[in-house]
Parts: C-alpha cells; structure tokens; sequence
C-alpha cells in the first residue's frame, strides 16, 4: 500500500467504510501479529493481542496525527498494549531495576563478539530473545523489529529518553550472555559479554 | 560519554550507530574509528549484532494464523454445501436414531401429542409456568439486546450526547410501558402455606413456601416450589411441582408433573403423570385417568392407570390395574398377585421379573435382559467399537478436509490443558442453560434448537480433537493432510481404547470431553473475536 492509498483508506475508514477497515487490517495484521509474537510469551497471546490491538486502534483512529508515520503509532500503541499485557501479568520481573542506569558494563571483544554471533542462527537468537526479561526483550523488538525511534520507545516503556540506550545496550548484554551460554564448552567465546569482552581493560 | 584513555566505549558506539550523538561527538568517534583498530572492530561488531538482531525478528519463521484473517463464506462453494449436506445427514441421523424412538416410546404410553417438544414444553401447566416468567424473561432480553444494538451502532454515532439521549428514551419508553396483568396468584409461606378447605383460587396459583398444603380448591394450574406439597382439594388444573415430597390425595384435573424425593398419590388424577422422583408410591385407591411416566430409584404402582405405564428405575414393583400396555426397564421387576394389565407388557431387566400366580396378563410377558457393563467374550462388542471409531474418524476427517483452519486453532487450543478444561467445564454446564432461556424468550426457539444441535455435535467432535492431539504426542507434530489423518486414526484408536477401560475409562471419557469442549469453545472465541476485529 502506498502513502497515498494509505491516506485515501484512512480516510475512508474515518468515514466508517467498512471495506476500508478490512483493507488496513489485512495490510497491517500480520506485522502486528509478529511483533506481539516477538513480544509475548505464547502465540495465543499474540493472536488475542492482535485482535485487540486492532479494536483499539479502530476506536482511536481520530487520535492518529497524519502528519506523523501511520506505522510508527500502529506500533506505539501495540507496544502499549503488549507491555500493559505483561505488567498486568506481573511478568515484568525487572519492572523496578533501579540501578540499570549506573550498571557496569562490561566491554565486549569485538572478535569474539563476531565469532559468537557467525555462531548463532536465527532461530538460537530468537529463542535467546525469548529467554530475557521482558523489558530487554522489548527495547530490542520496538527498536529492531519495529524501527522505533529512542523517543518512541521511551514513550512506549514509560522511561525518560537518556535511558533507552542503556536498555538496549543491557538488553544486547542479557542476550549474549544467554546465547553464549547455549554454546557448547569448546564453542563458547567466553561467558557471554563478560568474558568476551576485556577489549576496554586491554584498552587501559 | 566515557572514554577509556583515547578509546570510545560500547555505549558511545551504539548510540553513534543509532545517530543519537550530537553531531561533533559523532565526528569525533568517526574519526577516531578510522584510525583506532580497536574502536573501528567494536563499531563494526555492534553493527554486525544490530543486523543480526533485524534478521531474526525480521524473519517470518511461522505463518500468521488463518483465522486472523476470516474470509467472506463463499456461498457456492462445493464445501459448504458438502458441509450442509453432512449436517442434513447428521440431523437426519440424530433424529431418527435418538429422537423418533424416544418419542414413538412417549406415544405409546398415551402421550400422543405430536410433537416431543410441544408435549413437554408447551403443553398444560409447564407452558403456563414459564409464560408468568416469560414477561419478565423478555423484558431482560430486550433491554440487553437494545443495549447491544446501541453499543454496536456507538462507533457510528460519535456523538455521546445523542447515544445518552438514545439510550434514556428507550429506558424511558420501558418504564412507561404498561406492564401486562398477571396471568396467576403469586404467594408466598411464611414459612408455610395453606389454602384452607372451601377456599377458591380463580386463577392459576404459584406458591412457594416449607410446607404447602391446599385443602382448598385452586381453578387453574397449581405450581409449587415447596419441601412438602400436600394436596387434599380440587385442582382443575396441572400441578407443577419441585418439592422434597409430593403427596396427592385430592383430585386433579389436568396432568401432574414435577420432581421429588417421593411421590405419592392417593387421589385421582384425570389426565397423564410424569414425574423423576427417589420413591414413586400409587396407593391401591389411586387412580390415573391418562398415562404414566416414571423415572425413579423405587417404584410401587399399585394404583390404577387407565392407559400406559412407562417406569425407569432400579426396582418396580407393578401391583395394580393397567388398561394400556406397560414397558418396565428397572434392575428389578416384580409383578405382584393384584396386577392385572390389559395390554401387552415388556420388562427390561438384569434379571426375568419375579412374577406372582395371582397376576393376570392379557397377553404373554416380553423379557428382555440387559446387561452389566460390556460384553467382551462378544464378537458384536468388538465389531461395534470399529464401528464407532470409523464413525468418529470420518467425522474427524470432514472437518479436517472441510475447515481445515479451523481443525488446526482447535487441536492448537488442546495444548492449553487447564484452560481448555475449565472452559470445556463451562460450555458443558451453562450451554443447556442459554438453550432454555433462548426457549422461553423472544430470541426464540429455533435458535434454542439450533444451539442445542450445535452443542451436541460439539461434545461428539471433543474426541476428535483429542484425538488428534494424542496422535500428534504419539507421531510429532504434522504438517500435511494425510499425516495429519494417520494421526487422527492413531489417536482416535487410542482413545477409543482407554475409554473401554474397567473403572479408568468413564474418567478418561469425561476428561477427553471437557478438555475438547474446552478447545473447541477457545477456538471458536478466538475466531469470533478475529471477525470482531476486521468487521
């Protein structure tokens, strides 16, 4: 669909076209269906988020700033909902992790870092993925599924802007060290970030 | 930004990848990258991880689920008028099998009304029961589907202003409506009832109360809710009643029906009796001018019936006059000295009846023994268990050609072992209920019907979802259609098995009922909820 069939359909379904509704659900359900996929736990889940995401969507259509990228608050309010999902299950274990901004972080080596990702199929990272904390998980999906900006994200994890790009680099880390853990002894680039990096250590 | 002696670290990096630098910083770490080989081989890992991390999320690794995207039905197509076809064969079956019988049994034992549903729905002081509640039933109904109405119709009128206004004048219009006058008296105990002797009732009479008595005479139906329901007047009427114990020693004019712990009746009723009791007792000096009906764990008859007798209990003891014929299914029938039947007489029972010299049949005994339990030594055992499970596996097999979609979100929903349960415990428990409050108001009886057709074909398709969930656990998981009906054959086989078992079998039978309920239940709200959101 193009910018200009997009904005003719929203208009329409602004005008209550039925038609024009299924139009952009069929457009855009099945890339949301993936990121609830990424996002939550279990594709049950993924599939009632999908259905209910759309219903809000339908209602707060009058909400949607044309001037700003349909998709991007396609995603934003998907986001939403999926982390209101998870916060009302009490799953989001690292809700309060106060110390994450001041948290060391180790440096990787950059060779080994490589060597562990030449490693991993695409498959291991997406169950890596499935494996972090919620909050990880997230900050990685809306920023590389989702192309999210880091005001976006901010917005749509209720966290002040500076801070995203500590997520994401601890969620980077939490990942590593999951995928470097499935590594058999002999494949392993150390443990994770910790030991794969040093490269800042060597530095000093 | 930190920097360790002349070296970028991984966070400056990253967010130099994601251009979230100023622009000096940026140009700065750019140019240190460019001769750093340490900076410039973390850059280009961090990089490397950011692709890698785009692919794997990026990539479609499973199918978005079909019923996500519920297409238009295709009126024509050759699979729904297979499934309509299926479906008139199926009812045809049900009806022939199940339904005729029961009713050509009904028929014979006087109740020759024709129509099982009429007779015991619409007929004397059942109907009349229900039509007092109907009013109320209806007004409920209205009001919930004008809220329905109006909820659907929001998202059209933006407006709240006008929505309220909407929605207090139908409020309005309800209130100021004339309600309908009461068809009956209404009373209630305190904590007793009684309608003492040469007091008229001329009206139909509901009453509820510990103890009702009615000496007196009501000239219409008599409908109790009661621990003990006393009857020593005149009913012109039927008389309707759930108590703890029934006793008639008056007269009736209409039918009796009801439930209880014991009946027994010492008057004359002048129409027909059914009733699902503990104890059934028919004085010597009792009288029935129709049929009878009996589902109990005892029954004495040695009253007198002008027509049929038709008794379903674990002991029955015949001892009276019956003019019809008279069918007995018990554990145990013994035929007493001062039974005369003048028709035929049929006995259903683990044992041939004990029948007393004195006994005066019209014609000669029909015995039929049942047995306990299943009859392995017998070949016809085994034959009719490949049988049903042929059965079950064509049926299985309908679906999975027909709704393919469908079959794949239902045994998907099994995996949710204690939800399906729970909700399969659900739909088995409050669908007859709907069935019965869709009976008695304006949403009708043909939907009531419908629902009750779905709602059996429902519980028979519960084995064949698990069934196919337990042949999928046995072979791993399928993709195509002919493994995925290898499965279901397997499994199905399986299943079949284990329910035959001695004493295991009935709770394997019933956990495989409520768990594939269940799914079905999920999978159908899922599909409902899909068609919600792109409708």
């Amino acid at each position: 669909m193009t910018s200009t069939e997009l904005t003719q359909t929203l208009e329409q379904v602004r005008g209550g076209s039925s038609e024009a509704w299924g139009e952009l659900y069929r457009e855009y359900a099945g890339a949301i269906f993936r990121f609830c996929r990424r996002v939550l736990p279990s594709k049950e889940d993924a599939e009632d988020a999908t259905t209910e995401i759309f219903m809000k969507v339908r209602n707060r259509l009058d909400q949607f700033d044309s001037s700003r990228p349909f998709t991007a608050w396609l995603y934003t309010v998907a986001s939403n909902h999926c982390w209101d999902m998870l916060r009302r299950r009490r799953i989001r274990q690292d809700l309060e992790t106060p110390d994450v901004e001041t948290m060391p972080l180790e440096h990787p080596d950059p060779s080994q870092l490589e060597q562990l990702l030449e490693q991993s199929t695409n498959e291991q990272v997406r169950a890596g993925l499935a494996k972090l904390s919620a909050r990880a998980r997230m900050a990685l999906v809306l920023r590389y599924f989702s192309d999210m900006s880091y005001n976006e994200i901010a917005d749509a994890l209720g966290v002040r802007r500076a801070f995203v790009g500590v997520l994401l680099l601890r969620a980077r880390h939490e990942l590593r060290e999951v995928l470097a853990a499935g590594k058999p002894k002999g494949e392993r680039s150390g443990s994770g970030s910790r030991a794969a990096g040093a490269v800042a250590g060597e530095a000093l | 930004m930190t920097v360790f002696d002349t070296h970028f670290d991984e966070m400056a990096c990253l967010l130099y990848l994601d251009a979230q630098l100023e622009p000096a910083q940026a140009n700065e770490l750019r140019q240190h990258a460019a001769s750093c080989a340490k900076c410039g081989a973390l850059l280009h890992a961090l990089e490397g991880e950011g692709q890698t991390l785009r692919s794997a999320l990026i990539e479609a690794d499973e199918p978005v689920p079909a019923h996500l995207f519920p297409r238009k039905m295709q009126t024509n197509s050759w699979p729904w008028i297979a499934v309509l076809g299926f479906a008139a064969a199926g009812a045809y079956t049900l009806w022939s099998t199940v339904f005729e019988p029961i009713q050509a049994q009904f028929v014979q034992a006087g109740f020759n009304q024709d129509n099982v549903m009429t007779m015991l729905m619409f007929s004397g002081a059942f109907w009349k029961g229900w039509d007092t509640m109907r009013g109320i039933a209806e007004s409920l109904a209205l009001v919930t589907l004008g809220i329905l109405c109006l909820t659907l119709l929001r998202r059209r009128v933006r407006r709240s202003g006008a929505f309220a206004a909407v929605l207090g004048a139908i409020v309005l219009g309800m209130l100021a409506a004339p309600s309908g006058a009461s068809a009956a008296e209404v009373r209630h105990g305190d904590p007793n009832y009684e309608l003492p002797a040469g007091e008229v009732i001329h009206n139909d009479l509901i009453v509820a109360g510990d103890y009702v008595t009615i000496d007196g005479d009501v000239d219409g139906d008599l409908i109790a809710f009661t621990q003990a329901l006393i009857v020593n007047g005149h009913v012109k009427g039927d008389v309707l009643g759930w108590a703890k114990e029934i006793r008639i020693v008056g007269s009736v004019d209409g039918n009796v029906r009801g439930g209880s712990e014991t009946f027994q009746l010492e008057g004359t009723v002048a129409r027909n009796i059914t009733v699902w009791c503990g104890h059934v007792m028919l004085s010597p000096k009792s009288i029935v001018l129709g049929s009878v009906i009996l589902g109990a764990g005892d029954a004495e008859l040695n009253g007198a019936v002008a027509k049929d007798v038709m008794t379903y209990s674990s002991f029955a003891r015949l001892n009276g006059i019956t003019g019809g014929n008279t069918t007995a299914r018990a554990g145990r029938v013994v035929i007493g000295a001062e039974e005369q039947a003048r028709g035929t007489m049929k006995v259903e029972a683990h044992r041939p009846p004990s029948v007393d010299s004195g006994a005066k049949l019209a014609s000669p005994l029909q015995f039929t023994e049942v047995k306990h339990g299943h009859d392995y030594d017998s070949a016809g055992y085994y034959w009719h268990q490949v049988l049903k499970w042929g059965a079950s596996f064509l049926f299985g097999l309908a679906i999975l050609l027909l709704m393919p979609a469908f079959f794949a979100d239902v045994t998907h929903a099994t995996r949710l072992y204690g939800t399906a349960g729970g909700v399969g415990f659900l739909v088995l428990v409050a669908t007859p209920v709907l069935v019965l409050i869709m009976a008695v108001t304006i949403v009708g009886l043909g939907v009531s019907i419908s629902l009750a057709f779905l709602y059996v074909v429902a519980i028979y398709a519960a084995q064949i979802f698990i069934g196919a969930w337990v042949g999928e656990k046995l072979l791993g998981a399928a993709a195509g259609t002919g493994a995925i009906a290898g499965r279901l054959a397997l499994g199905l086989a399986l299943l079949r098995i284990l329910k035959q078992l001695p004493y295991a079998g009935p709770f394997i039978a019933a956990i495989a009922l409520l768990w594939g309920l269940g799914a079905i239940g999920l999978a159908m709200y899922r599909r409902t909820r899909s068609t919600l959101a792109v409708a």
